[in-house]
């Protein structure tokens, strides 16, 4: 939510700090922000208000509040500090409700208002936050709603119905498909599920409670008198009509996270007295059904041991203490024992563990000191993991490339419910296929990776209606077609590798065309306990570099060269000649015949910008046949 | 031809983390990847009605309401702390899914070191020295954490986990605070249902991203490159 400075002014006679230290005072005492912009002479906060606060710290009170204990700055005027005011009782209207969702519903009755544009102030103030201003009486309601977290909504009773002057209002649970047009246009088709807020006499839908209002009764220019709502939904209920209708607004987010119904009766007359200075008019009185005592909250305890046991510190009474005060909560702190009573607004502090993170947050958390952890040998070893290490050196020993794969397919055994995509709608119950595709894919890479096979194996989870296992799955792909080679010899040598690393023979899955899965964990029965790990050898340090997404061009060359010239001399040179198109120059063979000797290598070609054309290799080997020719050697 | 072969970044990262933590006693636990709802949400103190459990995050299976695919490696604190009894010391590396559209920074799979640590005096303290002693020798540099407020259902208190790498030449990263983890002390509420009494016991729990770290370490750009089998990738490692 964005919160303006100038608005959280308001509640301090001294002067806030700066935008930057309030930014790092938020940030580590209590939420993080994820920007601050200048909006005319404001500075606005988006701040990531966390779940667990959210029922009171979706405001601007409750920011200010958070600023008070951190900056320990006393708070000029605490809106929620005494109890709350009323308005006295009107006789125009009768509210009702039905639904156990709404726990508590009041209205207001303000009359003669002027429905027009909002005073300067109040624009300033909601556009700093990037509300746009719609009339004096719905800006009212939402400056109320972003300065105490309470929703207000406000209905022309003039659009309802009186009988003998009087209205009704009745929320009730909306019927199957019933239909709901909203202020702003948009349709919606109830269920049973839903609660609406109703003109009792006509049974005519006002409002999806605890969500939007509804066209049929939005304020307009010829609204005079105005029933201004404030009410409570509960929180799972309003979450679950804002999720069925794709439709969350700031009213809903708020319900959801669990507003106390007590803040309704702040929200009544602040709104109302709000309406009554901006547009004009008078408050007539109010009606309400629902419980209005105000929410007591349980004490809640916990000892001196407990908090610094927790943070790892050694504080006294006396330090805890003076942070408690800053809250301003109710409290006593006898012999280490300290017993808070929440406001009824702190739906969040209810076991000790809560008041720990309050005093630990307060104090700072930065200023928690490392415990360097004690060298000390496991209780046992995971076979698993050390198994799969062995069998992953091993098979990198004789060249395979270790490579992980979708764990998702199109088709297989277990269904996704609620897939991400059609070709992702069922959990792998092989690697054989992944490791088939991943390796038809890389054929085309060979010239580029300088390998003559590609060689590749994964270690990873498959899953049966039932069962979930780790298996291994390797390929070799030698041949110069798609088609693997039916008896590859290279998976026997990795076959015999294992073996010889493990002392048993993995019992194979399958095994054709070059592919071959087993399960690691049948192999781990018959492998012995592992009582230490071995020691991961320290690689040099690894940076990646982005590849070109092209293809690459591969040109071979061949040439008697002097009997004194090495292979890497001759690369040098075919480097050198071959520019920045050529990313790699692979030996392929050497041999001596009659005293002279030849040399065959193959240049890759690649551009980081285009697909190469073959005439553009073709350039660069002419310039390269010259180089060979000026060195006195001979392309065969 | 001699050819050597390559490990994937990923399995990289989860030897050295193995390695590294074993030196101070971190068992590496496993669960499965196809989890009971029970051990992903219920038994982490994760509500009902929470927001998490909505079906665009988690991937549900067809006919089996009690399953999910896992959506953190949590679940196998509990299921560690139902199997041994404190003091425990325990890391988790392991796959984890999301219902979530992928980029360059999120895959729909991914990997996460879960980590827990339990006894009866164990605190952020703790947390701190264990933390650092871990990233340190995994980037080879000295490395400083700090906590900043946050929330989690299953620890109370929760906290954000920042880490700067000690200045270096040429490491972009080095030197300014990252933003890496959630982690906090495990929830009073998780301990007492996997058996663990909250009257005695105490520890903290971290969850972090792999992929974070294997990018942190290896400067990828793309996580989506680590889960296709592409060798022009896996080959640089």
């Amino acid at each position: 939510m964005l919160f303006s400075r100038n608005w959280l002014q308001t509640f301090f006679e001294t002067p806030l700090p700066q935008a930057e230290v309030l930014e790092e005072k938020l940030t580590f005492y209590s939420s993080e922000i994820d920007e601050v912009t200048a909006v005319g002479d404001d500075m606005v906060f988006n701040i990531k208000i966390l779940p667990d606060k959210s029922a009171w710290l979706l405001s601007h009170r409750g920011v200010a509040k958070e600023l008070a204990v951190i900056l320990d700055l006393p708070m000029m005027n605490d809106p929620l500090q005494e109890a709350p005011a009323t308005f006295a009782e009107t006789d125009t209207v009768t509210v009702n409700t039905t639904t156990p969702t709404c726990d508590y519903y009041s209205v207001a009755r303000i009359s003669g208002v002027t429905v027009g544009e909002s005073p300067a102030w109040l624009k300033t103030a909601l556009g700093a936050i990037g509300q746009r201003s719609i009339n004096n009486i719905v800006d009212a309601t939402n400056y109320v709603m972003f300065h105490l977290g309470q929703p207000l909504h406000a209905f022309d009773a003039g659009k309802l119905v009186a009988k003998d002057g009087v209205n009704n209002i009745t929320v009730r649970s909306a019927k199957d498909g019933e239909e709901f047009k909203s202020l702003t246009g948009e349709e919606y088709v109830l269920t049973t599920n839903d609660a609406v807020i109703t003109d009792g006499h006509t049974d005519t839908v006002l409002a999806l409670a605890g969500v939007k209002g509804g066209v049929s009764s939005g304020v307009d220019e010829s609204t005079t008198v105005i029933l201004l709502e404030a009410a409570h939904f509960e929180r799972v209920a309003t979450r679950l009509t804002s999720k069925r209708h794709k439709l969350q607004t700031d009213a809903s987010k708020r319900y959801e996270n669990g507003i106390d119904k007590t803040l309704a009766q702040y929200g009544l007359v602040a709104g109302a007295n709000l309406i009554a200075q901006v547009a004009g008019g008078e408050v007539v009185g109010m009606k309400s059904v629902g419980d209005e005592a105000i929410t007591r909250r349980a004490p809640v305890s916990v000892s001196l041991e407990r908090i610094n046991s927790v943070f790892g510190l050694a504080l006294t009474q006396a330090e805890v203490e003076i942070i408690i005060k800053c809250f301003g909560y109710e409290y006593t702190f006898k012999d280490e024992m300290l017993e808070v009573t929440p406001p009824f607004e702190r739906n969040d502090l209810v076991i000790a563990e809560d008041v720990i993170e309050e005093i630990g947050r307060m104090y700072g958390l930065t200023h928690i000191v490392s415990i360097t952890p004690t060298p000390m040998a496991v209780a046992e070893c995971n076979s698993r993991h050390f198994y799969a290490e062995k069998i992953r050196h091993a098979l990198m020993g004789i060249g395979f490339s270790e490579v992980y794969t979708s764990t998702f397919r199109a088709n297989d055994i277990v269904k996704i419910e609620n897939a991400l995509a059609s070709d992702k709608g069922y959990l792998r119950s092989t690697l054989v296929l992944n490791i088939k595709e991943a390796g038809e894919r890389n054929i085309s890479y060979r010239d580029l990776l300088g390998l003559t096979a590609v060689k590749i194996f994964e270690i990873g989870t498959v899953f049966g209606s039932q069962s979930e296992e780790f298996r291994i799955c390797l390929l070799v792909q030698s041949g110069t077609s798609y088609k693997a080679k039916i008896d590859e010899p290279l998976v026997a040598e990795a076959l015999t590798t294992l073996t010889e690393v493990l002392g048993v023979t993995p019992e194979l899955l399958s095994n054709e065309n070059g592919v071959v899965e087993f399960s690691l964990d049948a192999l781990l029965s018959q492998l012995p306990a592992v009582t230490a790990y071995e020691a991961v050898l320290s690689s040099e340090a690894i940076r990646y570099q982005p590849f070109s997404v092209y293809p690459s061009v591969s040109r071979d060359i061949a040439m008697w060269v002097d009997e004194s010239n090495t292979v890497g001399e001759v690369i040098n040179v075919l480097r050198t000649a071959s520019g920045p198109l050529c990313v790699r120059v692979t030996h392929l063979d050497t041999f001596t015949k009659d005293d002279r000797t030849s040399m065959a290598f193959r240049l890759v070609f690649q551009s980081n910008e285009k697909t190469l054309a073959g005439s553009e290799a073709d350039e660069v080997m002419i310039s390269v046949y010259s180089v060979i020719l000026e060195r006195g050697w001979e392309v065969r | 031809m001699k050819n050597i072969g390559h490990q994937h970044p990923l399995s990289k990262v989860i030897a050295e983390i193995n390695q590294i933590f074993a030196e101070i006693g971190f068992v590496f636990a496993e669960g499965p990847e196809r989890e009971l709802v029970k051990y992903n949400f219920d038994m982490l103190n994760v509500p009902a009605d929470h927001p998490s459990r909505d079906m665009q995050d988690t991937f549900y299976l067809a006919d089996a309401p009690e399953l999910v695919m896992r959506t953190h490696t949590s679940p196998v604190q509990v299921r560690y702390m139902l199997d041994n009894k404190p003091p425990i010391r325990m890391i988790c590396p392991g796959k984890v899914f999301r219902n979530e559209a992928t980029d360059a920074t999120h895959e729909a799979q991914f990997f996460q070191l879960e980590g827990l640590m339990i006894d009866k005096d164990i605190s952020l303290g703790h947390m701190k020295g264990v933390l650092e002693y871990f990233f340190s020798k995994f980037f080879g540099e000295e490395v400083q954490v700090r906590f900043r407020p946050s929330f989690f259902p299953f620890v109370e208190p929760g906290v954000e986990v920042d880490m700067k790498i000690a200045s270096q030449e040429g490491n972009k990263l080095s030197g300014k605070w990252i933003e890496l983890m959630g982690a906090g002390m495990v929830h009073p509420n998780v301990l007492q249902v996997a058996g663990v009494d909250p009257r005695i016991y105490q520890g903290f729990a971290f969850g972090m991203g792999m992929d974070r770290l294997a990018v942190l370490k290896y400067g990828v750009d793309d996580i989506r490159l680590m889960y296709n089998g592409d060798l022009r990738f896996v080959n640089q490692f």
